[in-house]
C-alpha cells in the first residue's frame, strides 16, 4: 500500500500552517472558559484579555525571529523593562505633552532595537552561546533600567493609557493594534528575509555554504526581536500606566513558552509567527480559566503550570499524529 | 589561459594535514576529474575553491590574476558554484526555495515571489523531469525527499547559481543509472557552452564517460594530471594507492555464490506491507547475500526500513531465525538480531557533534548491556573495527564531523561490524566509500556470511549490486517482479526486468 499521492506530493496543510494545532487549543480554551464562566466570553472580557496579553503577543513574535534562526533571546523581558522606564521617564522629563509622548515612544523603540543589535553583536560577533550571552545582557539591561528609574512608580499622562484602554469609532484601541500586528506578521512571512532566516536556523553551515550572509541575517533577527520587544513595552505602559524597572523580567520565559505552543521548534528552521501570537493568547486564556474555574489562590500557580503542560502535550500529540 | 589555477594550496587541522599540496589547472570547456581514496583531500580542495575553507598556504589564480576567496559569497561573485558532498540544503524549506536560496537576496525587492521563484527554478528541474520519482514536488520540504532526490536538488541548486566554474563533489553517489544519464547530458551541455567543471566520483565508469582530464590526489598531495584518453583504470588505481601491482584495489569479480551446506533460513518475510511496499515475500538463507535491484525508490529501501522497524505502519509476517518479529521499532529489530546500515548517513547514521568513538560503539554497548564503559577497553575494540575498513582518523576522540565523507560512512558500517548481527540490512551502504575500501568491506561481509550471517543488499550502483549478490530481486512499484540467479545477474537482465511493466 503506497502513500496516497496527495499527501506525499504536496506540503501538507499542517506543514504550511504549523499554527493549526495552536488554533485548536485556543478554541478549546475559549470554550472551556465559556463553560466555566459565560461572562468571560463577553465582548468586554475579551477586550480586557487582549489588553493584558497584547504585550506578551508582541514579545512572543519578537522571540520567534531569533528562535527561527536557532538562537534564543533570554533578555526580551529585560529589554521590555528598559524601554518601559526609558519611555516613562522621558515623557516626564519632556513635560508630558502629546509631542513628548510621541518622541519618547520613538526613543523607546530605538532603545529596544539597539539593545537587540547589541545582543546580536555579542552572540554572533563574539560567537557566544545565545542562551548564556543573552542571560547576561539581560542582567545588564535590567541594571540600566534600575539606573534610569530605581523604583517602580512615576505615572504616565492620562492621555496615554486613556488611548490604550479607549475606543476609536466604537472599536477598542487594542483591536487596532492587534490588526497592526496581524498585518506585520502577514507581511513578514512574505519576505525573502524569512526564507533566509529559516534556512540559517535549519542548517547554519549549509546556509553559509550557500553564500548567505549568515552573520547579518542573525544580527537582524536579534534587532527585530529588540524592536518588537519595545512595542511590547509600549503596550505594557498602556496597560499599567506607570514605569517599573522589572516589569518584563518574568515575561521572558513566557515568551519562549508561547513560541513553542505556537508550533515553532526551538531547534530552529521552522515555525510560525502567527502561532507565537496565538501561543501568547493560549497562556492568557489558561490563566483566566484557572481563575474562573475557581481554583483557590494558593493552588493557582500549580494549576497554571499543569495546564501549560497539558497544552504543550496536546500540541505535540496533534503534530505527531499528523506527521505519521 | 586557464580559468582557474591552484598552486601549492594546503590546509591542516591541528595535526591532520587535510591537504598538503594541491595543484590544479582548470581549463574552459573541460570536465576535470579529481580522484583519490577516502580522506585524501578532495573535498578539502573543493571547499577551498568554494571559499568555505580558508587555505593555510598557496596561490589561487582566476583568469590569470591572483585571488583570495574568503567566503562562499566571494566564490559566487567569481562565478564559482559547488555541489557539496554532504549537501547544503535546508530540510524544512521547499525544493523551490532551496534551489533559489543562493540568489534570493541578489534580486531586488523585499518580498518573495512564489511564481517567480518557481519559474526561475523550472529550467534547472526540467532536465531531470523523467527521473525525479515519487514524492517529488516543488512545494515538498527537502527533508521529506529520498537521498537521491535530495542529491538531485543539490545539483539543481548548483546549476541555478549559473556559474562559470562548477565543482561537483560526489554528486552521483546516491543516484541510479537513469538519473546519472540525465546528469551526464546536462554536464555535456555545460561543457559545450565552455563552462569549466570539476567532477569528483568513486565510480570509474562515470569518470571515463564524462571526464577529459584526471588529477589524482594521494594523501593530500596531487600526484599527477593526465588526459583520460591516455590512461587506464589500472593506472589510475595504481597512482591513487601508490602501489605497484594492482593490489586489492581492483574490484572483485563476482564472488562465487556461497552455498551453506544445509541452508538454514535466517529471514523469512511474507506479505510485507508498509508505505511504499506492496506485499513482498522472500526467504533468505544463512550465508547468502540477496541483492535488491531495480530503479530507485521502487520499494527496496522501504522494505529494508520496514524490516528495521522505522516505517510508521507495517503488516505481514517476519521471522528472524526461528522467532517472529513482533514490535515495530528499531529496538525490537536490533534485539532480534537485525542491523541496518544506511547510506543516508546524515539522517540515519551520524550522531552529530559526538566523537568518533561514541559513533562507533553504541550498538556494541546496547547489545552487551554495558552500563558503564571505559574508553580504553572500548577504544581498542572500536579501533580494530575501524581498522578493518582502513578508516582514516586523527584520534577516536575527534568529532565525527572532522572525518571525510567516506570515512564517516566507514564509521557507520563499523558500528554494526563490532557486534555482528544475524541479518544485515544494507541500504546503499558504500555511499562515498572509495574503491579499495569497498572491496575490503565486501570481503569482510563475505567472511561474516560464511560464518552464517545473512545479508540483504541494496545499492544504487549496479556493478556493486551484481558483483556481490548471490541472487537479485528486482523491484518495481513496491513489488518484486523478478529474481535473477546465476548467469542472469547481468546489467542487461537487471534493466530488462526493471523497465518491464510489472
Ligand atoms: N574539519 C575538519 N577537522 C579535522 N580534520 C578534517 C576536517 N575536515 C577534513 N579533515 C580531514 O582531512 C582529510 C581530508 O578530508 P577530505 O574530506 O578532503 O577527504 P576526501 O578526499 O573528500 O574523502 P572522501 O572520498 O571520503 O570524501 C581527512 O583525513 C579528514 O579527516
Ligand atoms: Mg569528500
Amino acid at each position: 500500500m503506497s502513500m496516497p499521492q496527495s499527501t506525499s506530493r504536496q506540503r501538507s496543510v499542517f506543514e504550511r500552517f504549523p499554527f493549526i494545532p495552536a488554533l485548536g487549543i485556543l478554541v478549546a480554551l475559549l470554550i472551556l472558559n465559556g463553560i466555566a464562566e459565560p461572562r468571560s466570553m463577553s465582548y468586554g472580557a475579551i477586550t480586557g484579555l487582549i489588553k493584558t496579553y497584547l504585550a506578551l503577543m508582541f514579545l512572543a513574535v519578537a522571540q520567534s525571529f531569533v528562535v527561527f534562526s536557532a538562537d534564543i533571546d533570554l533578555s526580551v523581558g529585560a529589554i521590555l523593562s528598559l524601554v518601559n522606564v526609558v519611555v516613562v521617564v522621558l515623557i516626564e522629563r519632556l513635560g508630558g505633552g502629546p509631542d513628548s509622548v510621541l518622541l519618547a515612544c520613538l526613543v523607546g523603540v530605538l532603545v529596544g532595537t539597539l539593545a537587540g543589535v547589541f545582543n546580536g553583536l555579542v552572540v554572533v560577533g563574539l560567537r557566544l552561546q545565545p542562551i548564556v550571552a543573552t542571560f547576561a545582557t539581560g542582567i545588564v539591561f535590567t541594571g540600566l533600567a534600575l539606573w534610569v528609574l530605581p523604583v517602580a512608580g512615576m505615572p504616565v499622562p492620562q492621555a496615554f493609557w486613556r488611548t490604550y484602554g479607549g475606543r476609536i469609532f466604537e472599536i477598542p484601541f487594542v483591536f487596532y493594534v492587534v490588526i497592526l500586528l496581524a498585518v506585520f506578521i502577514w507581511l513578514a512571512v512574505r519576505t525573502k528575509y524569512i526564507i533566509e532566516l529559516m534556512a540559517v536556523g535549519d542548517n547554519r553551515l549549509a546556509a553559509y555554504q550557500s553564500g548567505l550572509p549568515v552573520t547579518r541575517i542573525r544580527i537582524k533577527a536579534f534587532a527585530l526581536c529588540g524592536l518588537l520587544s519595545a512595542f511590547a513595552a509600549l503596550c505594557i505602559i498602556g496597560d499599567t500606566a506607570s514605569g517599573d524597572p522589572v516589569v518584563g523580567n518574568a515575561m521572558t520565559l513566557y515568551s519562549v513558552a508561547a513560541v513553542v505552543l505556537g508550533g515553532t521548534a526551538l531547534s530552529g528552521g521552522s515555525g510560525s509567527l502567527l502561532g507565537s501570537a496565538i501561543g501568547a493568547l493560549i497562556l492568557g486564556l489558561i490563566n483566566s480559566f484557572v481563575f474562573f474555574a475557581g481554583v483557590s489562590s494558593e493552588w493557582q500557580n500549580f494549576a497554571q503550570g499543569v495546564a501549560v503542560l497539558v497544552a504543550l502535550m496536546a500540541g505535540v500529540l496533534v503534530t505527531r499524529r499528523i506527521s505519521k | 589561459m586557464p580559468r582557474l589555477r591552484l598552486k601549492g594550496v594546503s590546509k591542516r587541522y591541528g595535526a591532520t594535514i587535510a591537504l598538503g599540496r594541491g595543484d590544479l589547472t582548470l581549463m574552459s570547456g573541460e570536465v576535470h576529474v579529481l580522484m583519490g581514496s577516502n580522506g585524501s583531500g578532495k573535498s578539502t580542495l573543493s571547499k577551498i575553491i568554494a571559499g568555505s575553507v580558508r587555505p593555510d598556504d598557496g596561490v589561487i589564480e582566476c583568469d590569470g590574476s591572483v585571488v583570495t576567496i574568503p567566503s562562499p559569497r566571494a566564490a559566487r561573485d567569481l562565478g564559482i558554484a559547488v555541489f557539496y558532498q554532504e549537501l547544503s540544503l535546508a530540510s524544512h524549506r521547499s525544493v523551490v526555495e532551496n534551489i533559489c536560496l543562493p540568489r534570493l537576496s541578489g534580486t531586488g525587492g523585499l518580498f518573495r515571489n512564489r511564481a517567480g521563484m518557481a519559474a526561475a527554478a523550472a529550467p534547472f528541474i526540467a532536465p531531470f523531469e523523467s527521473v525525479l520519482g515519487d514524492g517529488f514536488g516543488l512545494d515538498v520540504p527537502v527533508g521529506r525527499l529520498r537521498a537521491d532526490q535530495r542529491q538531485l536538488v543539490e545539483i539543481m541548486k548548483t546549476l541555478a547559481a549559473e556559474p562559470d566554474i562548477f565543482i561537483f563533489d560526489e554528486p552521483t553517489s546516491a543516484l541510479d543509472r537513469a538519473q546519472v544519464d540525465c546528469f551526464m547530458t546536462v554536464l555535456r551541455k555545460l561543457k559545450a557552452e565552455g563552462k569549466s567543471i570539476i567532477f569528483i566520483s568513486h565510480r570509474m565508469d562515470e569518470i571515463f564517460e564524462i571526464g577529459d582530464r584526471v588529477t589524482i590526489i594521494r594523501d593530500g598531495e596531487t600526484v599527477s594530471t593526465s588526459a583520460l584518453a591516455d590512461t587506464s583504470m589500472d593506472e589510475i588505481l595504481r597512482t591513487m594507492t601508490g602501489e605497484e601491482a594492482p593490489g586489492p584495489a581492483v574490484p572483485a569479480v563476482a564472488a562465487a555464490p556461497h552455498v551453506a551446506r544445509q541452508p538454514s533460513i535466517k529471514l523469512k518475510v511474507s506479505n510485507l506491507v508498509a508505505p511504499g511496499v506492496n506485499s513482498v515475500s522472500f526467504e533468505l538463507a544463512a550465508g547468502e547475500i540477496l541483492g535488491f535491484g531495480g530503479l530507485h525508490g521502487q520499494g527496496q529501501s522501504a522494505v529494508l526500513r520496514a524490516l528495521f522497524g522505522t516505517a510508521p505502519t507495517r503488516s505481514g509476517d517476519i521471522e528472524v531465525g526461528a522467532t517472529r518479529l513482533k514490535g515495530n521499532s528499531p529496538r525490537a529489530s536490533i534485539r532480534e538480531g537485525l542491523a541496518y546500515v544506511s547510506g543516508d548517513r546524515a539522517r540515519d547514521g551520524v550522531i552529530d557533534g559526538r566523537s568518533i568513538l561514541e559513533n562507533t560503539v553504541p550498538i556494541y554497548a546496547l547489545k552487551n548491556h554495558l552500563i558503564t564503559a571505559s574508553p580504553r577497553s572500548l577504544g581498542t575494540r572500536a579501533a580494530d573495527a575501524l581498522e578493518q575498513l582502513q578508516t582514516k582518523y586523527q584520534s577516536l576522540f575527534h568529532p565525527i564531523s572532522s572525518l571525510s565523507g567516506g570515512n564517516q560512512q566507514k564509521v557507520i558500517v563499523s558500528r554494526w561490524l563490532m557486534a555482528p548481527p544475524q541479518v544485515m540490512l544494507l541500504d546503499d551502504p558504500t555511499k562515498g566509500i572509495d574503491i579499495a575500501s569497498k572491496t575490503e568491506l565486501f570481503r569482510v561481509l563475505r567472511d561474516l556470511a560464511a560464518d552464517g550471517m545473512a545479508i540483504l543488499l541494496y545499492s544504487s550502483e549496479d556493478a556493486e549490486l551484481l558483483e556481490n549478490s548471490d541472487r537479485v530481486l528486482v523491484f518495481n512499484n513496491g513489488r518484486t517482479v523478478r529474481e535473477l540467479r546465476g548467469d542472469e545477474r547481468t546489467r542487461y537482465h537487471l534493466y530488462h526486468a526493471a523497465y518491464e511493466a510489472a
